[in-house]
């Protein structure tokens, strides 16, 4: 059984989702900070996630840290960034042993404590964060930063939103920039997490089994937040018609070319034009059912990976594949062609019908995971959205092919960017 | 035949066995409450299987490699297309992978799971390869391997492979190359085909809240018709020397930093089944106490920077072979080797801490209590232990009861210079 508890108000903005199952061997804790997706803090809160898990006051080291942890039936603790629209989340998540499954009783409750140590009483020397641990930081985010391009799949994906939003918040890459990392120094640094701490609205979302008045007494009683004046993060803007196609080409030393296209579909997810948006999306490219896989892998055998998908919050639409160098007009064309396809109303009933069936089927999957289920019901908060899963499945079956070619019209090439074997001359 | 029910009452789990007449296994794991159900039908046949005797013949069959991993890719074509349509029109994501041991076909599904099971059966069970569409793979799977070509961390692992051993084909790319799959004929892959996808040499795990019985039946009724190989199939392994083929190897990629894998070779091989299974948690134990976040060896290599968040080990243990890995990113990978091997040194005088050894243990009990809420890890595990004569339900008990003496000597034994390699990638 899957409960959904109506979310609850711990203080006034910060909000206690309970989601109670019993099929989980764990139980499961995260807690998120919202923050604008802004340049000047962007990659401060890179650095607070990772100096923040390095000691806290009852924990001085990682080291100590990681024997708590461990101790306690292996906890995982885990602190990241991550962008959703021009939100920056700094997130903290805490996955912890039920206690049904092993010799103790109170793992839960003493995990709670370790977690809320790191979040909210850090180690602090001469009245900031120790220097070793910030610079060490700085240096292995300054490593993670210049390390992007070692994925080039991801690489090449991420440089497409960049480009394409340049001039908006959403092209700041989560892990923030080399530039102001350098300035960054242990004062300013504890000065942002105090303004982090008191200004950010919170979630905690708890995933597992237990009593929900015990968890709820358990969340209050150990989590000991200090929030102040909230500063609320604003809806990005997502309208936009490109007036011309921004082409980026950037050499790199590989084997094989990665191609990128970048959409602005004009369509915001409070709109009853999403749901057919996602279907376009998955009848162009979300599978081995789709007119990319289809035509340019299995027909022209172009590529091995080709997909197109949907970013909700920044409405956009992204195609990624690798190809060969010299197939890039090709592929670009054949990408194209595809979505004349689409915009004209050629695909079928049954491309309708798969398409629906596999995105319910990936909504009724994230219900076995943990951590989907949490970011699940946090990114449904931060919309504002209060649709159940059912309600979620029922948008999506009753989406008509007229609305799919609607939604079709609204979407516009932006920005293509190609990653490149260096000298090498098409 | 009878079915057999195990119950592992600390995981409060249980599975049902039943081997069919014509040799297949079907396991089943029931989930209850869960919205998705999982099914792999496997072969134990991956990309090791370089050469074999065909039952029935008398010489050796050599293959081009990357062969399984092509078989796997042509399995997808029926005459009427490709099977991926009718996965599709069920809503239920299919998909398959080859490693050195296994073949696995797959899907997950969250409604119909009994029309899902049976198409996964019959189009594995229904080769159909044409001149024509074995050519049209191989532009596909050229690409394939070029973007594993342009993968650093895929790289430094095998170069690493390459290093350890001289004859033994895990050193092979599961792929293979271009030029190795440009010569892949369909007769090739029939031969293949014919030889290990005998139902004999396979297995069919089901994870999820479906009616044992209907799972049992339904593959029940669909094996009637395929029968078993008479004879055994004879696979041939070149017997691989103890000692390592270069102790460092490395090479240059478009990358930020160098990225760096020490690698110890195994040569303790060939055991029985609990000698495995007792080995592998060993050596996981072994892997966590000297080079996990709470060793003194972690904390000085990430205070000095000479490691970051990205270093991590792990353990394989096959039947036939076995190697340590630990790895991640470094300014300085020669620096951290030195590091390591000096670290064994000293505790391999000082000795191993035996309250490190428990908190670790128990570490690792809430880990592994932790892969069972996902289905996939359960059916990925299932069958690549169940292959190596292991069933994952031992693992946590044989865990529990490993004693600290075992684990003292398989790190006298394992963590040896003279069979350890330093795989580097580094920028260009």
């Amino acid at each position: 059984m899957l409960k959904r508890l109506k979310p609850i108000a711990i203080e006034k903005q910060i909000k206690l989702h309970i989601i109670k199952t019993d099929k989980f061997k764990t139980n499961l804790v995260s807690v998120y900070f919202q923050r604008p997706l802004a340049k000047e803090e962007v990659t401060k809160n890179a650095l607070l996630s990772m100096v923040l898990p390095r000691g806290a006051k009852n924990y001085t080291s990682s080291k100590a840290l990681s024997k708590a942890l461990e101790g306690l039936y292996g906890a995982f603790l885990g602190s990241d960034v991550t962008k959703k629209g021009e939100r920056n989340i700094l997130q903290f998540r805490m996955q912890l042993a039920n206690d049904k499954y092993v010799e103790d009783e109170n793992v839960l409750a003493k995990g709670m404590e370790i977690l809320n140590e790191v979040i909210n009483n850090p180690y602090i020397v001469e009245g900031s964060f120790k220097d070793d641990y910030v610079n060490q930081e700085k240096e292995n985010l300054a490593e993670r930063i210049e390390g992007r391009k070692n994925d080039k799949m991801k690489y090449a994906f991420d440089r497409c939103i960049e480009e394409m939003c340049r001039n908006e918040p959403f092209s700041l890459y989560p892990y923030g920039n080399i530039d102001d990392l350098k300035n960054i120094t242990s004062t300013s640094l504890y000065a942002h997490y105090k303004n982090v701490i008191t200004s950010s609205p919170i979630d905690i979302c708890v995933v597992g089994d237990f009593d929900e008045k015990e968890i709820e007494k358990l969340v209050t009683e150990k989590l000991k937040f200090n929030q102040k004046e909230v500063i609320a993060v604003k809806r990005e803007k997502i309208e936009y018609i490109p007036d011309e196609i921004n082409v980026v080409e950037e050499n790199m030393d590989i084997n094989q070319g990665k191609l990128n296209l970048g959409y602005r579909t004009n369509i915001p997810f409070e709109s009853a034009m999403y749901q057919p948006l996602v279907l376009y999306s998955n009848i162009l490219g979300g599978g081995p059912n789709s007119k990319f896989f289809k035509n340019i892998r299995e027909k022209e055998s172009l590529c091995y990976y080709i997909f197109s998908r949907v970013e909700k919050f920044k409405s956009l639409l992204l195609v990624g594949a690798g190809i060969e160098f010299e197939n890039y007009d090709k592929a670009v064309s054949l990408i194209k062609a595809q979505m004349m396809d689409m915009n004209k109303g050629d695909f079928s009933e049954e491309d309708i019908e798969s398409a629906k069936n596999s995105i319910i089927t990936s909504i009724r999957s994230m219900t076995d995971t943990p951590h989907m289920l949490a970011d699940f019901y946090y990114t449904q908060a931060i919309s504002n959205n209060e649709d159940t899963l059912e309600t979620m499945i029922e948008k999506i079956r009753n989406v008509e092919k007229t609305q799919i070619i609607e939604a079709g019209k609204s979407i516009k090439l932006d920005t293509i960017y190609f990653l490149k074997k260096k000298e090498e001359v098409r | 035949m009878t079915m057999q029910t195990i119950e592992n009452k600390v995981l409060k789990e249980k599975m049902f066995l039943k081997e069919l007449p014509n040799g297949l296994k079907v396991i089943f794991m029931p989930k209850e409450g869960y919205t998705k159900q999982y099914a792999i039908f496997a072969t134990n046949y991956g990309s090791n299987e370089s050469q074999f005797i065909i039952p029935g013949e008398k010489d050796i069959t050599k293959v081009p490699d990357g062969i399984a991993h092509f078989l796997e890719h042509k399995l997808f074509e029926e005459p009427e297309g490709s099977i991926f349509d009718k996965f599709s029109e069920l809503g239920s994501n299919v998909n398959a992978y080859t490693n050195f041991t296994s073949t696995c076909y797959l899907f997950s599904s969250t409604d119909r799971f009994y029309e899902n099971l049976e198409l996964l059966i019959n189009f594995v069970q229904s080769p159909y390869f044409t001149d024509e569409n074995v050519e049209k793979e191989k532009g596909i799977i050229g690409q394939e391997i070029k973007m594993y070509e342009d993968n650093p961390n895929w790289k430094v692992f095998f170069n690493g492979l390459k290093a350890m051993y001289h004859d033994y084909p895990v050193k092979i790319d599961i792929a293979g190359t271009v030029e190795s799959i440009s010569k892949i004929t369909k007769e090739d892959l029939y031969k293949c085909y014919n030889t290990f996808y005998d139902p004999s040499n396979m297995i069919v795990f089901v994870v999820g809240d479906v009616d044992c019985d209907k799972v049992c039946s339904i593959v029940e009724k669909n094996q009637k018709k395929k029968e078993k190989l008479e004879n055994k199939i004879e696979r041939i392994y070149p017997v691989e020397p103890d000692r390592i083929v270069q102790s460092i190897i490395e090479e240059k990629l478009d990358v930020s930093i160098p990225l760096f894998n020490i690698a110890f070779k195994d040569i303790d091989n060939d055991l029985s089944v609990d000698k495995i299974l007792r080995k592998d948690i060993a050596t996981k134990i072994l892997l966590d106490l000297l080079f996990g976040k709470s060793s003194d060896l972690y904390t000085s290599l990430y205070e000095e920077g000479l490691i970051n968040d990205t270093f991590e080990n792990e353990y394989t243990g096959e039947v036939e072979y076995g190697y340590s890995m630990l790895g991640g990113e470094s300014k300085n990978p020669k620096k951290v080797l030195e590091k390591v091997l000096a670290y064994i040194e000293e505790i391999k005088s000082t000795g191993l801490n035996e309250a490190d050894f428990e908190r670790i243990k128990s570490k690792q009990i809430g880990e592994h209590l932790s892969y069972y809420n996902s289905v996939e890890f359960i059916a990925t595990t299932f069958v690549s232990y169940y292959f190596k004569g292991i069933n994952i339900f031992d693992y946590l008990k044989a865990l529990k009861e490993i004693e600290f003496e075992t684990v003292q000597k398989r790190f006298h034994a394992h963590f040896c210079e003279e069979r350890c390699v330093l795989s580097i990638i580094s920028p260009k």
